[in-house]
């Protein structure tokens, strides 16, 4: 008999010890299928399938096969029912193209930030002339990306499917072209099944 | 009674071991004359049933652009991730932490072609890595 309960106080033990909660780094880009919500799977496989598919259309080729055009990220509409930070996912596509070697990016999010400290080292009388930076030199951009994110998302009672659309355009500014445009489709289901298993 | 606690606990210890197993992966290359294929697994499940049957290099530009045809030898479907490494001259791995793991989920008895493009124009070499 006291064998008997001390298997099972083993048994529970070993359970018990498999509740305690503990932190973990992980892999960051590993697999995370936590919920059918956008996640950082889905981010890194848009980026990755948007630059590679950029990479490779023969007229980028063309374009960047002698100089570095110059760019600027617009926005990606989040059109989806879920609050998702588009940004993030042009940034990581931004991020690989200035990698690769092929485009230069011009940010219009700072563009107030730069303007003060033109004016700060033009006007302040701080700062020693031959070193300031002139106004009027930057480079314009000729190319612009933008795009929308959607969803579909279908429901019954054991069943969620979701499907994501991401496209992304290039634009050149000056003729109004769509240069390139990339899509990435997504599908991710979840069941309920018996007892959570 | 006792031989059923038995049971119990084996089959207990065996499923909380078999969850915290570390997952295993398969690494398929391309050796560097880019003529024939090794096969390095040490997931032997993974690495029998999964073999690169192709693979098919270009530049684009000066970026090296690979497609590797996979196939599924087993006759039930294979759900794996795999990733691509990329290597310059000096052996060094390019943009290491830009790779992420991507799912691909293969029939049985078939064939899939992967694609992926190099991060710049430094990579020269690469290598595909699976796992379950």
């Amino acid at each position: 008999m006291v064998r008997v309960l001390s298997m099972v106080v083993l048994g529970l033990a070993v359970l018990v010890s498999g509740c305690a909660s503990r932190v973990n780094y992980g892999d960051a880009q590993a697999r995370e299928t936590v919920t059918t919500d956008f996640g950082s799977t889905d981010l890194q496989m848009i980026a990755a399938k948007m630059v590679d598919d950029m990479m490779v259309f023969p007229p980028i080729v063309a374009i960047t096969q002698s100089r570095r055009p110059v760019m600027f990220v617009d926005q990606v509409k989040n059109k989806t029912s879920e609050h998702i930070d588009t940004e993030s996912v042009t940034d990581t596509i931004q991020s690989k193209l200035i990698n690769s070697g092929k485009f230069r990016f011009v940010d219009m999010t700072v563009v107030n930030k730069v303007r003060q400290q033109l004016e700060y080292q033009q006007d302040s009388g701080m700062v020693d002339q031959s070193t300031a930076t002139q106004m009027g030199r930057q480079i314009g951009a000729e190319f612009m990306l933008y795009g929308n994110l959607s969803s579909i998302v279908k429901r019954d009672d054991s069943t969620k499917d979701v499907y994501y659309k991401f496209t992304l355009k290039m634009l050149n500014i000056q003729t109004g072209i769509i240069e390139w445009s990339g899509e990435k489709e997504i599908r991710k289901t979840r069941k309920r099944t018996l007892f959570g298993l | 009674m006792t031989r059923l606690l038995y049971t119990f606990n084996a089959l207990l210890l065996a499923a909380l071991l078999a969850g915290c197993s570390a997952s295993n992966m398969a690494q398929l290359q391309d050796s560097d004359d880019g003529e024939s294929l090794v096969v390095h697994s040490n997931n032997s499940l993974l690495g029998n049933r999964l073999s690169v049957e192709e693979i098919r290099r270009k530049r684009v530009g000066d970026l090296l652009y690979v497609q590797a045809t996979l196939e599924n030898g087993w006759k039930f479907e294979l759900d794996f991730q795999y990733k691509i490494k990329w290597f310059d001259n000096d052996g060094f791995e390019v943009a290491p932490e830009s790779q992420p793991w991507r799912q691909l989920v293969m029939a049985g008895r078939s064939q899939n072609n992967i694609q992926a493009v190099a991060p710049n124009a430094s990579a020269v070499r690469f290598e595909i890595w699976a796992r379950e």
